[in-house]
């Protein structure tokens, strides 16, 4: 068969490709770097699922419809929203990591978005944290001064020094329930994102050498 | 040890990239299905390369993995493959040859016709573009030699069919 002769010659002469150079295809090797930067992002989500689940399974405890019945919706509402509002942010955020990852083969530049990635969960960390201070501070303050228990407890300082210890007495408590919660929350955060991000981290460095070895 | 095994690699994949070119030129459509193409075809070699002994050349284990890589992925998505831009790569296909038309038409309908036939039929063709024999092909592909030789002769009566100056 004529043609296939053809053909075959064609293939062989026919062997024009562009020419992929060795920094490129470390690059597509390195494109783990994107699925660590996807697994941040579900990961951010399913923790998000996993608190706004908790906080519904429960929503009708005691503690929270006493909460309710101080009526500090003026409070607490703003804070929730403005919450949901910057995880939401935050969830654009990593989305657009991964995305933006996931096309990159140009070792600098997925340099540079690894960076960017540990960048925002950093920030997303320390929101966190600094949230969960704010609510608890609040919380606290709310109880303060709406609680019949703590009301009945303060009506009966007669002394000034009463109100002084008393109120020492609530800071360290509230330090120290900082302190507890958030070195908690830290070592949650640590076995969530910080494995990944050391895998990023070390992906980083790896690229930044083989970028200074073909140089 | 293992960055060592990577350069090692990625020098091989440098010397023999044509022959994933040429794999992808058959079974993708388009530049950006090149593009994906040899991005996954390459990560499948690296994943694979642990595995790869040195028994057999590296050309035709590449083959072997290359063309198992291109299978999959076409039975995955019959539509069309995953698209990841390549943007960053100064990479351009050069749209002359095969695609191109005014080149040669009736070397343009054959690469039409192998465009269009099925996975394992243009695996067949193309290791019989790269001269390779019947007995390397079975084994590439996971035929019996004697599959393979009957499968080659059907694509050869059907590219004859098609080639037909009857139906120009």
């Amino acid at each position: 068969m004529n043609e296939l002769k053809r053909l075959k010659k064609d293939w062989k002469e026919n062997q024009k490709f562009p020419k992929i150079s060795k920094k490129e295809i470390y690059g597509l090797l390195h494109k783990k770097s994107a699925s660590v930067v996807k697994w941040i992002f579900i990961i951010s989500i399913i923790e998000f699922s996993f608190w706004t689940l908790l906080s519904l399974i429960f929503k009708d405890n005691e503690a929270q419809r006493r909460f309710e019945q101080y009526e500090m919706d003026h409070i607490t509402m703003p804070l929730i929203i403005f919450g949901y509002l910057v995880l939401i942010y935050f969830f654009i955020l990593f989305y657009g990591n991964y995305k933006s990852i996931s096309t990159t083969v140009n070792s600098k530049e997925l340099m540079e978005k690894i960076l960017k990635t540990r960048k925002t969960v950093k920030y997303y960390v320390i929101f966190n944290l600094l949230f969960l201070c704010i609510s608890i501070i609040i919380g606290i303050y709310i109880e303060l001064n709406n609680s019949p228990d703590i009301n009945l407890i303060t009506s009966g300082f007669t002394e000034k020094e009463d109100y002084y210890i008393w109120y020492s007495i609530i800071l360290v408590i509230t330090i120290l329930a900082i302190v507890c919660i958030t070195a908690l929350f830290i070592l949650w955060y640590y076995l969530l994102y910080g494995l990944m991000l050391k895998k990023l981290k070390k992906n980083y460095k790896y690229l930044k050498k083989i970028e200074l070895d073909i140089e | 040890m293992k960055s060592t095994n990577e350069h090692e690699f990625v020098v091989l994949i440098e010397k023999n990239q044509n022959l994933i070119h040429k794999i992808c030129r058959l079974y993708s459509n388009s530049d950006a299905e090149h593009k994906d193409l040899f991005q996954e075809i390459t990560i499948q070699l690296w994943k694979a390369y642990p595995k790869f002994r040195g028994d057999s050349k590296f050309s035709t284990w590449m083959y072997r993995v290359g063309i198992n890589t291109a299978i999959s992925l076409y039975r995955k998505s019959r539509r069309r493959i995953k698209s990841f831009s390549f943007q960053d790569i100064d990479y351009k296909i050069p749209q002359s040859e095969p695609y191109d038309d005014s080149k040669d038409r009736q070397l343009n309908s054959i690469y039409e016709a192998i465009k269009v036939m099925n996975d394992i039929d243009k695996a067949i063709i193309f290791l019989y573009l790269e001269n390779r024999t019947y007995k390397e092909i079975s084994r590439t592909i996971g035929l019996t030699e004697v599959n393979a030789r009957v499968r080659m002769n059907r694509i050869k009566n059907k590219l004859k069919e098609q080639l037909n100056p009857n139906h120009e």
